[in-house]
């Protein structure tokens, strides 16, 4: 082989810029056309109706984070710290068996809780407003918390907890200096997400009818035919959902919080006597009982109850919902895909591509979709497009979800690429493997896992979203979690228990994926 | 010159201004051992990984044969270099079997040659028996081995080992450096054998090149290396030296135990540089024995003399018990002066 041939020029690899623009332009620009609009739009609505609807929807989405999330807080820690600090009967199947909420969206919570109660359920309390969304977020997002928690317990107290025992600390002292403290950025990182979720919920708050940011956006939008305010709306509740995130970022720092990075060591536990063993087991099994279990089996039992026929016209809604999840699911993995392997690749544009995929994440749907629309009317009056006819709309809600998810796809790939250590790419490429065959030998078997478990992910994602999916879908064409929802706004809660089971049994699956990941840290423990 | 032969020629790497590996010059011949030897941060793995291509140059060349193979223009891409590499952490492919990571480099052959040899490879470190097992089931050692037959199997032009006995423990370590010597040996691959311990580099080279701050201090044999350092750096890397700084007068340097002499320049500020080993003590008046280490066949001594304090390697049945005054005699064999 001569020389010219053999030696290759040295140059930058363009493509992590490349990337970063893509990420940008589909991630991150619906977001920020609803912030650049919102900006540089009219100034703010100053009529009587506008005000008072931007002033509700403010004291709304802050009387819920604060009753919601504080709620959903202490609850979270509350069990972390019961399950990581203490050994009592059954700890071992609560330890996962705690994350089981996550399984449900939240508006599915609402409605199996509105059937539980004042729809003609055995509890006569008249659950709606402030109080139930309260409650509702509170039993519903106390796993962010608890996962966050638990997982710094995991990674970082075994030692101080140690030490603080061999210094004398009594239980409760260790409990209040020691692990509290440690377990604080945790705590942060999950309430944060949780404030995250409860600002961008849509279904659970317009069920209970509260009035927050997020229901306030479609008010405007549908109701009061108002766009400027629907944008204001949504540039502040998107503010405060990137404040939360940026929070959230800040105290979890580099760890992962699902417990799944860093090996599981055994924590010097305070075996409970008998008698508050089982006391912290029926608390345990309560908190399930709320978050997951008298819901979704009250929603069973009214499924149970309908003639089975009414099943039929749920084929239509749950085709949609698959070839959603399906076509949306493969494009955001594929973005996600490239983000990942961007940020790998480290550098300014990989940093760009990261950020650009967070700020979708953290934005809410019901933002992203205003966004997408706006860009979608700039194209129209620009004559670049025609009408909002069915294939664009399923186009734009598409962009919407790939917006929205490309972050949590992203992140098990990323945890994936980076088991393809330096080393290993470079004990492939001097054992004389090209770039396809490192691609096909090497990493597509390495990271074969955490691209299923992204993929996973953002289906079950995509099948759940709610506020988007009304917002942009076509006329009449239904998904599972829009069927719920219409069924439940029109107080047929029985009709609407099955599509909304449909989608918490397929959110099933990334928990038991997750509770997977928890047992088998457990196991490596030594 | 074969294509065995690997030159580097002023070659110099940096990370954000700062070099790694700064105008190394270095020469690896066909079938022999060149052990760099070096502390952490040397730059002793980044010139490792700038022969395999893992790296590009910043300046120099580097030559396999008559070959260009990288310059700070171009370089040769790592897969057509034909450079088998033993990584500290053995990189071993996670999801490929022991046998199935020895044959990642044998693909241009037909499928039963590759399993034959993959086979022939792991009876020759030993692990016929293991050929199923996957990376993770496989103890350190095993790792090792996996990881040099991996290297080997493809018929490198050279091979380069990155700490390849780092993580293991002393007895196993022996062992295993024994038996790549003897594959090496067998396959007369060129190899380069980056280590921070001076004992093993000594033990495996057959040419030993000392690093300090990314550039080389002094290549030769190791004999030479350990006979004729020509800086206190290079003698204190292959063993423990005293040092002692000092004016050349009368053509010697004094010391508390002795002078040492030079033909250095009269009347120049200087190090005087004496192996532990090239101490001999005798009962006397001179010194005093102030602690006594075991090290199995000699001993760890530390000698005081007019406030200075000398390590000493004295024979572990003969050495003077601690307090015993004593005369100091130095081996000039064992004894440098270089200029500050």
């Amino acid at each position: 082989m001569t020389t010219a041939r053999l030696l290759r020029p040295r140059a930058p690899a363009p493509w992590p810029g490349l990337v970063a623009i893509l990420a940008v332009i589909v991630c991150a620009a619906p977001a920020m056309a609803v912030l650049a609009l919102a900006l540089a739009g009219p100034p703010l609505a100053t009529d009587a109706t506008s005000l008072s609807l931007i002033a509700n929807s403010l004291a709304g989405t802050a009387a819920l984070i604060v009753l919601g999330g504080g709620g959903a807080t202490l609850l979270g820690a509350g069990a972390a710290l019961l399950v990581t600090l203490h050994d009592f009967p059954g700890r071992r199947v609560f330890e996962w068996l705690l994350a089981l909420p996550l399984a449900a969206p939240v508006y599915v919570l609402a409605y199996g809780y509105s059937a539980l109660t004042w729809a003609g359920g055995p509890i006569p309390i008249n659950l709606t407003g402030v109080a139930g969304a309260a409650l509702v977020y509170a039993v519903g997002f106390y796993p962010y918390v608890y996962l966050a928690a638990r997982a710094s317990f995991a990674t970082q107290s075994v030692c101080a907890l140690e030490a603080a025992r061999t210094l004398g600390a009594r239980p409760f002292a260790t409990l209040t200096r020691v692990a509290l403290p440690l377990a604080r950025p945790g705590i942060v990182a999950g309430a944060a997400l949780a404030a995250m979720e409860i600002a961008a919920d849509y279904g659970a708050a317009q069920h209970f009818g509260v009035a927050t940011i997020t229901t306030g956006v479609f008010r405007a939008w549908f109701s009061h035919g108002t766009p400027t305010v629907a944008l204001q709306l949504a540039a502040i509740v998107l503010t405060g959902a990137v404040f939360f995130l940026v929070l959230e970022r800040r105290a979890r720092g580099r760890r992962g919080y699902a417990g799944g990075s860093t090996r599981w060591r055994p924590i010097p536990l305070y075996r409970l006597d008998a008698l508050a063993g089982l006391a912290a087991a029926a608390a345990c099994a309560m908190l399930i009982g709320l978050g997951a279990l008298a819901p979704l089996a009250w929603l069973t039992r009214l499924m149970l109850m309908r003639p089975i026929a009414d099943f039929a016209e749920l084929g239509g809604p749950a085709l949609n919902s698959l070839a959603l999840a399906l076509v949306g699911g493969a494009i955001t993995l594929f973005i996600g895909a490239l983000v990942a392997a961007g940020a790998r690749g480290g550098g300014a544009g990989g940093r760009l591509a990261l950020y650009a995929a967070s700020a979708g994440y953290a934005a809410p749907g019901a933002v992203i979709a205003l966004g997408a629309l706006t860009l979608f009317g700039f194209a129209r009056d620009a004559g670049l497009v025609g009408g909002l006819g069915t294939s664009l709309a399923l186009g734009l809600l598409i962009w919407t979800y790939v917006a929205r998810f490309a972050a949590p796809a992203s992140q098990p790939m990323e945890a994936g690429l980076a088991r393809i250590t330096r080393n290993i790419a470079g004990a492939a490429r001097s054992l004389g493997a090209g770039p396809a065959r490192r691609m096909f030998a090497v990493d597509l078997p390495l990271a074969a896992p955490s691209v299923l478990a992204g993929a996973l992910i953002v289906f079950v994602e995509i099948l759940k979203e709610l506020p988007a999916t009304l917002l942009l879908r076509p006329f009449d064409f239904d998904t599972l979690a829009v069927r719920a929802y219409a069924y439940a706004s029109d107080e047929r809660l029985a009709q609407s228990a099955a599509p909304a089971l449909i989608v918490t049994a397929a959110g099933l699956a990334p928990i038991l994926l997750l509770a997977r990941r928890i047992a088998a840290a457990r196991a490596g423990a030594s | 010159m074969s294509a065995h032969d690997i030159t580097l020629s002023n070659v110099s790497r940096f990370y954000d201004g700062v070099a790694a590996v700064h105008e190394v010059t270095l020469h690896a011949p066909p079938g022999k051992v060149l052990a760099l030897l070096g502390a952490s941060g040397s730059g002793k793995s980044t010139l490792l990984r700038l022969i395999a291509g893992l790296e590009p140059l910043d300046g120099g060349e580097i030559r396999f044969g008559e070959q260009l193979i990288a310059n700070a223009r171009g370089a040769a891409p790592p897969e057509y270099r034909r450079v088998g590499v033993v990584f500290q952490d053995y990189a071993l492919f996670p999801h490929l079997t022991a046998a199935a990571n020895v044959m990642f480099g044998l693909d241009k052959l037909a499928r039963e040659d590759r399993e034959r040899e993959a086979r022939a490879w792991l009876a020759r470190v030993g692990l016929e028996r293991r050929a199923g097992a996957y990376p993770h089931e496989l103890s350190g050692g095993e790792q090792q081995r996996v990881a040099l037959a991996r290297a080997l199997a493809a018929k490198p032009l050279a091979v380069l080992l990155d700490e390849p006995f780092s993580g293991l423990d002393p007895v196993l370590r022996a062992e295993l450096r024994e038996m790549t010597l003897g594959v090496l040996r067998e396959t007369r691959a060129t190899a380069l054998f980056v280590t921070h311990d001076a004992d093993e580099a000594l033990y495996v080279a057959d040419n030993l090149a000392i690093m300090k701050g990314g550039r080389v201090l002094q290549a030769a044999d190791p004999r030479t290396l350990y006979d004729a350092p020509t800086s206190a750096d290079a003698a204190a890397a292959l063993g423990p030296v005293n040092i002692l700084g000092g004016m050349i007068s009368g053509a010697r340097v004094a010391t508390p135990f002795g002078a040492i002499s030079t033909d250095l320049q009269e009347g120049a500020p200087a190090l005087a540089v004496v192996r532990a080993d090239a101490i001999t003590l005798s009962p006397g008046q001179r010194a005093r024995v102030t602690d006594r280490h075991p090290q199995g066949a000699t001993d760890l001594l530390r000698v005081e003399a007019d406030g200075v304090i000398w390590r000493v390697i004295a024979s572990a049945r003969t050495a003077p018990q601690i307090g015993a005054q004593v005369d100091v005699a130095i081996d000039p064999r064992g004894a440098y002066v270089f200029l500050r």
